[in-house]
């Protein structure tokens, strides 16, 4: 039962870094209305960009946030301007091969740029352990994690819901059209919007590289899929339920694995998705604004 | 002149959509456009606010060239078009669509927009009865009297309206077009694109009738409403 308990408390994390992939996710895909699959690469440059800043000035979790969020940013101009702004009116499809190609691109970059070996992010957080009951620990690394997935998705949803360009994203990704007519520049918060699900991103890969201890180059491979399956439980495009669709892939795979093996991880995601879909197509979503 | 459009001419592909039409539009007039489907009038309006390409002719508003200005930076000039088919936020509150329709006025402050909140609602009782209920769930009319209150919360110097009677029933119709008259009398301008064409040749100043993408006849809303040609053809008489 206790051992239960603190795999709980372990998917309750890896679920945190979940949802903040999927909010970035969710960001990227309300705004440009199209889906992404070079996320995955952009989370392990996150990773990267805060590896590298914590070998330069020294391990501090604040400081690699800043610094993975900086660099996806600006990775998210450069991913916006080559594969969606040009292809906005164009079929979907080439979108979606676009960011395909960009990703693999990225990804080769890297392996030529910091090499294939596993790199490791040890003590960003000390490792103490807060002792729950007989043998359920939490440790302080979790708690930063938790912390600080909570204070980003506190402050995203200030800015999505109180702030005029939070009601400007939210407007350009219901209709382009009236967004103009209303004296909105779709364009420039579709650019807006994509840097910073791309920067969210950012910070996930880095909080999974220090929950892990580890960054290597193909960390994002399998990222990229979850973060898409995290998003479509939630409806694709809606936040806070493709927050919860995170949180619930992370507690079900880390519980799937208690009892069972833990090579079978991305199994317990997969199938938990194909059965939430058969279920439920449209996700936990339930339509707001739609006519009964 | 508030808005004169001279020789606009439209290409959709291949398709010629306007060929050379010329409006003028005084302050304070309602203008309305009448003609049957395909005959230009949504791409006229379009073309005014910026979201189609022009292959030809000049728009200016208050004597500013706009002809090739981004829509979002036309509607921030004081044009507000209220599109067809009402496109409001479906997903957003009715009050969240009007502090949308605020974005296209960046001089506006919170206290402005606060007030003309207040005078939607007085134009649109409706509209406060729902103010918490999300727009995709009003009915057509509803979302109809938003779209024009979103136009009017930029506090615009000139609305286009695009076939508001579009899908309503007759009563509803009614009553947009009295407010329409209420829009007028706040000493705003009015272009008007209608099928309905008796009834916005009644509350028109003046009005243009347009066929195949040509402007074939203009005049008073009087003279047009007595005109055999127009009768014939729009008035069913």
């Amino acid at each position: 039962m206790e051992y239960v308990l603190s795999q709980l408390i372990n998917g309750i994390c890896q679920g945190m870094i979940y949802a903040l992939m999927a909010i970035g996710y969710s960001v990227i895909a309300g705004v440009t209305g199209m889906v992404s699959f070079c996320y995955g690469d952009l989370m392990t440059m996150g990773a990267f960009a805060a590896f590298y800043m914590f070998e330069f000035a020294g391990s501090n979790i604040v400081l690699g946030v800043i610094s993975s969020f900086i660099a996806c940013w600006l990775l998210g101009i450069i991913i916006y301007k080559l594969c969606y702004e040009k292809f906005l009116n164009a079929p979907r499809h080439i979108t979606m091969i676009c960011t395909f190609a960009f990703g693999i691109g990225m990804r080769n970059l890297a392996q030529i740029l910091f090499g294939e070996a596993r790199k490791p992010v040890l003590n960003v957080v000390g490792n103490r352990a807060i002792i729950l009951g007989k043998s359920i620990r939490i440790t302080m690394l979790q708690i930063t994690i938790i912390v600080t997935v909570i204070i980003l998705a506190i402050l995203l949803s200030w800015f999505l819901n109180k702030t005029k360009w939070g009601l400007s994203l939210r407007a350009i990704s219901q209709d382009k059209t009236a967004s103009y007519v209303v004296g909105i520049n779709a364009k420039r918060y579709s650019l807006i919007g994509s840097c910073l699900g791309s920067s969210l991103g950012g910070v996930a890969g880095l909080l999974l590289a220090v929950y892990y201890q580890t960054v290597y180059v193909t960390m994002g491979n399998a990222l990229s899929m979850k973060s898409f399956s995290a998003t479509v439980l939630g409806g694709l495009t809606d936040v806070p339920l493709s927050a919860l669709g995170g949180l619930c892939i992370g507690v079900i795979e880390n519980l799937g694995i208690t009892l069972t093996d833990s090579s079978f991880r991305d199994l317990f995601t997969f199938s938990f998705l194909m059965l939430i879909l058969l279920i439920r197509p449209q996700g936990f979503a339930s339509k707001k604004g739609a006519r009964p | 002149m508030l808005l004169s459009i001279r020789d606009l001419s439209v290409n959709y592909g291949r398709i010629s959509a306007l060929r050379g039409v010329n409006i003028d539009i005084n302050k304070g007039e309602i203008v309305t456009i009448i003609g049957s489907n395909g005959a230009g009038k949504s791409t006229t309006l379009m073309s005014v606010s910026g979201l189609v390409q022009k292959a030809d002719g000049i728009v200016t508003f208050k004597e500013k060239d706009i002809t090739n200005m981004p829509a979002d930076k036309i509607a921030k000039l004081g044009i507000a078009h209220v599109p067809e088919g009402r496109r409001v936020f479906p997903s957003f509150t009715v009050y969240e669509n009007l502090l949308a329709g605020a974005r296209g006025n960046p001089s506006l402050k919170k206290t402005d927009i606060d007030r003309l909140i207040e005078e939607q609602f007085v134009l649109f009782p409706r509209l406060k009865e729902r103010i918490k209920q999300a727009a995709g769930s009003l009915s057509g009319g509803e979302q109809q009297m938003l779209a024009i209150a979103r136009g009017l919360m930029m506090d615009p110097e000139l609305i286009m309206l695009d076939e508001p009677s579009l899908g309503l029933a007759p009563i509803i119709i009614e009553e947009i077009f009295k407010l329409i008259l209420r829009i007028k009398e706040q000493g705003k301008t009015v272009l008007l694109i209608e099928q309905n064409a008796s009834l916005a040749l009644s509350i028109a100043d003046r009005g243009y009738v347009l066929e195949v993408g040509e402007v074939t006849l203009t005049g008073t809303g009087k003279e047009l409403l007595g005109n055999e040609d127009v009768k014939k053809a729009y008035l069913g008489a």
